[in-house]
C-alpha cells in the first residue's frame, strides 16, 4: 500500500509551497515533490501594456527581490529601444543590485535558517526562530539585523523606497546620487564589514558539526549556470551567462540575455504552477541545473574583491571541482555578502559616480528584447515582445526557483530517504525536509501582502484518504 | 536610523491598498506634519513591522505603535500600554507585532523604551481599495486627537490611557 506524506506549507521560506513524500508498499520513501501552490499571472496580464512600465510592473512579483526583476525588465525594455546606458547608470543599479543581495542574503541566513545552524536541526520548534538567534547569540542577531539594515538603507537613499522602488527605468535611472548621499553610505561600510566578519568566522566553526546533513543536502553533482565577467569573475548585474558541468568544465559560454532561450527550455509538471528550467541540449530532466550562491561560487575563478577572494579561497577547498551539497549554499551566500560591501564600496569611488548623466532616452527601435540580472537566488531573465506603438503583445520570465527546482526535488527526497522511518515523519526530520529547500532560498513569488498565520500540516494520508499520522506545527 | 535623543517614536503599519489597513499609515502622515520641526519625535511608517525596527526601537526613548484592528468594532480607537514579548506566535520574517518587536529589542540591544502603547482603530473592511470605511472615515478625528495625547504623556513618561 503506498503511502503520501505532505508539508504544506513549508515555513520559513518566501512565499507558500508544499512538500509531498510518497511512500512505497514496504513504506520507504520512494519519490519527493516540492509544489508551488501559487498562480501569479503576470506574464498574462502585462500584455497589452506599455513597454516602459514593464519594470515597476514586473517588481511587485517579489518584496524581498523587486531589484533584481526592475533590472531583468528594464534590460529588456532597452533592448527594444536599442540604448546602451550611461557607465554612471550602470555604477549605480550594480549597486542597488548588491544592496538587495546583501539584505536578501541576511534574511535567508539569519532570520530563516540560523536558527537551525545556531539550535541545532532537532531542537524545540518554539525557539527556532530569530527570538531563539536573540537569546542564544544575541551579537549574531545584531549582526544580521545590520545586514538587512544596510543593505535596505541603500536602497531606500537610491530609490525612496526599501521595498519596490521606482528609480531603476527603461534607459538607467531617474536621479544621479547626491555627494551626502555617497557619504552616507560610506559611513555605514565599517559596520557592515564588522557584521559580515563575525557570521562568517561563525558559519565555519559551527559547519562541521553538520556533516551528516552535508552528506544528503542535495549533495550530487549537477550543472551550475550564473552571470560572469569577461576577467571570470563574478557579476549580478551585466556581464553574460557561462554554463558548467558536473566537473566543472565550461559548456556554453558568453550567453547573453537574447542566447537564452537557445540555450535553456522550460517544462511543464502537473504538480507545480513553477516551471522547470533546462538545458536544451541535454534534454529534461536531465538537463536540469543550479543557479544562485552555490553555482555563481562553483561557476567563477575569483570574486574580483580582495576580503571576498580569500574567504572564496577557502570555500574552494571545500571540494576538488564544483562544491556539490547544497548546504554550503550557506557558505556561498555570506561570501557574497562580504563581496557586495566591498564592491559597494569601489563603485562608491568611482570618479564618475555622482555623474549627471544617468538616462538614455529612445522609443521602439526592435520588437523583442529580452534582460537578464543575478537575483539573490539566482539567475533571472525576462523577455519580452511589443507591437509598433510598443504594447507588450508577450512576456516570459525565467526565475531561480525554477531553475532549482529538480535539484530541490532531489535534495528533498535525499533527506526523506534519510531521516524519515517507519512511515512517520519526526520534527526533525520534517525540518530537515524543509532546511534543504531553505538552503536554496526560494522565492515562490513572495508578496508582502500575507494576512493572518498559516499553521504548518504535515499530513501522513494512505491510498483510501486515511490520515494515519499527523503534525501540526 | 533613531538615536537616544528620540523621545517619541511613532511606528505606523498597514497597506494602503487593503481600505482601512491604510489608517496607520494615513494617520503617520498626520503626525509627521503635525509634529514637524519637532526633532525628537521620530515616524516611520512601514507595509508591515519587521524585526529590523527593534534597532530603532531600541535607541527611543518611548513609541507609539499604530496599527487597524480586525478584532476591534468599526471605527473604535484605542489606545493600550504594551510590553515587550518573547512569544512567537506572531512570529514571521515579514510581519511581527508590536510587544515581540519590544522582545526584540530587549533581547538583541539589551535597550527598551520607558513607555510604549498601541493605538488602534477598528476596521470596518481590510477588502481592496484605497478608501476608508465609512466607520474608519468618522473616527479620524478622535484617532488624531487620541494619537496627539499620546504623544504628548509619552514625552513626559506617562503611559496614557483610554
Amino acid at each position: 500500500m503506498s503511502q503520501t506524506i505532505t508539508i504544506d506549507p513549508v515555513t520559513r521560506l518566501e512565499g507558500h509551497g508544499k512538500i509531498t513524500i510518497y511512500l512505497d508498499a514496504q513504506g520507504e520513501v520512494e519519490n519527493a515533490q516540492f509544489h508551488v501552490t501559487q498562480v501569479r499571472g503576470f506574464e498574462r496580464f502585462s500584455q497589452g501594456r506599455p513597454y516602459y512600465e514593464m519594470p515597476s510592473l514586473m517588481a511587485r512579483i517579489c518584496g524581498i527581490c523587486p531589484v533584481s526583476h526592475l533590472i531583468a525588465s528594464a534590460k529588456a525594455c532597452e533592448a527594444i529601444m536599442s540604448v546602451r546606458i550611461p557607465h554612471t547608470a550602470a555604477q549605480l543599479r550594480r549597486m542597488l543590485n548588491l544592496a538587495q543581495m546583501v539584505q536578501s542574503h541576511a534574511l535567508s541566513f539569519f532570520y530563516l535558517s540560523s536558527p537551525d545552524l545556531l539550535l541545532g536541526m532537532e531542537s524545540n520548534p518554539v525557539a527556532r526562530n530569530i527570538f531563539g538567534v536573540a537569546e542564544a547569540r544575541p551579537d549574531l542577531g545584531r549582526a544580521g539585523v545590520g545586514l538587512r539594515r544596510f543593505g535596505q538603507h541603500i536602497i531606500e537613499l537610491l530609490g525612496d523606497k526599501r521595498i519596490h522602488p521606482g528609480w531603476v527605468v527603461p534607459g538607467g535611472v531617474t536621479e544621479p546620487l547626491s555627494s551626502a548621499k555617497r557619504d552616507e553610505i560610506l559611513a555605514m561600510i565599517p559596520e557592515a564589514y564588522a557584521n559580515i566578519a563575525l557570521a562568517l568566522d561563525w558559519y565555519k566553526k559551527i559547519a562541521e558539526n553538520f556533516k551528516a546533513e552535508i552528506d544528503v543536502f542535495a549533495n550530487f553533482p549537477s550543472l551550475y549556470l550564473g552571470l560572469i565577467n569577461e576577467d571570470e569573475s563574478i557579476e549580478f548585474t551585466d556581464g553574460a551567462l557561462r554554463l558548467i558541468g558536473e566537473q566543472g568544465q565550461t559548456l556554453e559560454d558568453g550567453i547573453t540575455a537574447s542566447r537564452f532561450t537557445e540555450v535553456i527550455g522550460e517544462a511543464v509538471e502537473p504538480y507545480s504552477y513553477t516551471k522547470f528550467a533546462y538545458v536544451k541540449s541535454l534534454g529534461y530532466p536531465q538537463g536540469s541545473y543550479r543557479v544562485g550562491p552555490l553555482a555563481r561560487l562553483n561557476i567563477v575563478k575569483s570574486m574580483g574583491t580582495p576580503k571576498a577572494e580569500r574567504e572564496f579561497t577557502l570555500f574552494k577547498q571545500l571540494a576538488a571541482g564544483p562544491v556539490e551539497s547544497s548546504f554550503h549554499y550557506h557558505h556561498a551566500r555570506l561570501i557574497e555578502v562580504l563581496y557586495g560591501i566591498e564592491k559597494i564600496e569601489q563603485i562608491l569611488t568611482d570618479t564618475l559616480i555622482l555623474d549627471k548623466h544617468v538616462r538614455a532616452s529612445a522609443g521602439v527601435n526592435r520588437l523583442e528584447g529580452a534582460g537578464q540580472a543575478e537575483a539573490p537566488r539566482g539567475t533571472l531573465n525576462h523577455h519580452y515582445k511589443v507591437d509598433e506603438n510598443g504594447l507588450i503583445t508577450w512576456a516570459n520570465l525565467v526565475i531561480a526557483t525554477g531553475q532549482n527546482n529538480n535539484a530541490m526535488n532531489r535534495g528533498v527526497l535525499q533527506v526523506a530517504k534519510k531521516y524519515v522511518k517507519d512511515r512517520k515523519f519526526s520534527e526533525g526530520a520534517m525540518n530537515r525536509v524543509e532546511a534543504v529547500v531553505r538552503t536554496f532560498d526560494p522565492c515562490l513569488s513572495c508578496s508582502t501582502h500575507a494576512y493572518g498565520q498559516m499553521p504548518l500540516v504535515l499530513t501522513l494520508v494512505s491510498p483510501e484518504g486515511e490520515i494515519v499520522d499527523q503534525l501540526v506545527r | 536610523m533613531t538615536s537616544l535623543h528620540i523621545r517619541c517614536l511613532i511606528l505606523a503599519c498597514g497597506n494602503t491598498l487593503r481600505s482601512d489597513d491604510g489608517i496607520g499609515p494615513w494617520l503617520a502622515d498626520w503626525a509627521k506634519d503635525r509634529f514637524q520641526g519637532d526633532r525628537t519625535i521620530e515616524v516611520i511608517r512601514r507595509h508591515q513591522w519587521t524585526p529590523e525596527l527593534a534597532e530603532d526601537i531600541a535607541h527611543a526613548a518611548s513609541v507609539l505603535f499604530i496599527d487597524c484592528s480586525a478584532a476591534s468594532p468599526p471605527g473604535s480607537v484605542s489606545v493600550i500600554a504594551v510590553e515587550a514579548s518573547s512569544s512567537t506566535n506572531a512570529l514571521a520574517t515579514h510581519h511581527i507585532g508590536a510587544p515581540e518587536l519590544l522582545g526584540l529589542a530587549r533581547d538583541l540591544y539589551h535597550s527598551l523604551p520607558r513607555a510604549a502603547v498601541l493605538l488602534t482603530v477598528g476596521a470596518g473592511s481590510l477588502e481592496l481599495g484605497e478608501r476608508f470605511s465609512q466607520p474608519v472615515l468618522d473616527a479620524t478625528p478622535l484617532a488624531c486627537a487620541k494619537l496627539e495625547e499620546a504623544v504628548s504623556q509619552l514625552i513626559v513618561h506617562r503611559a496614557p490611557r483610554d
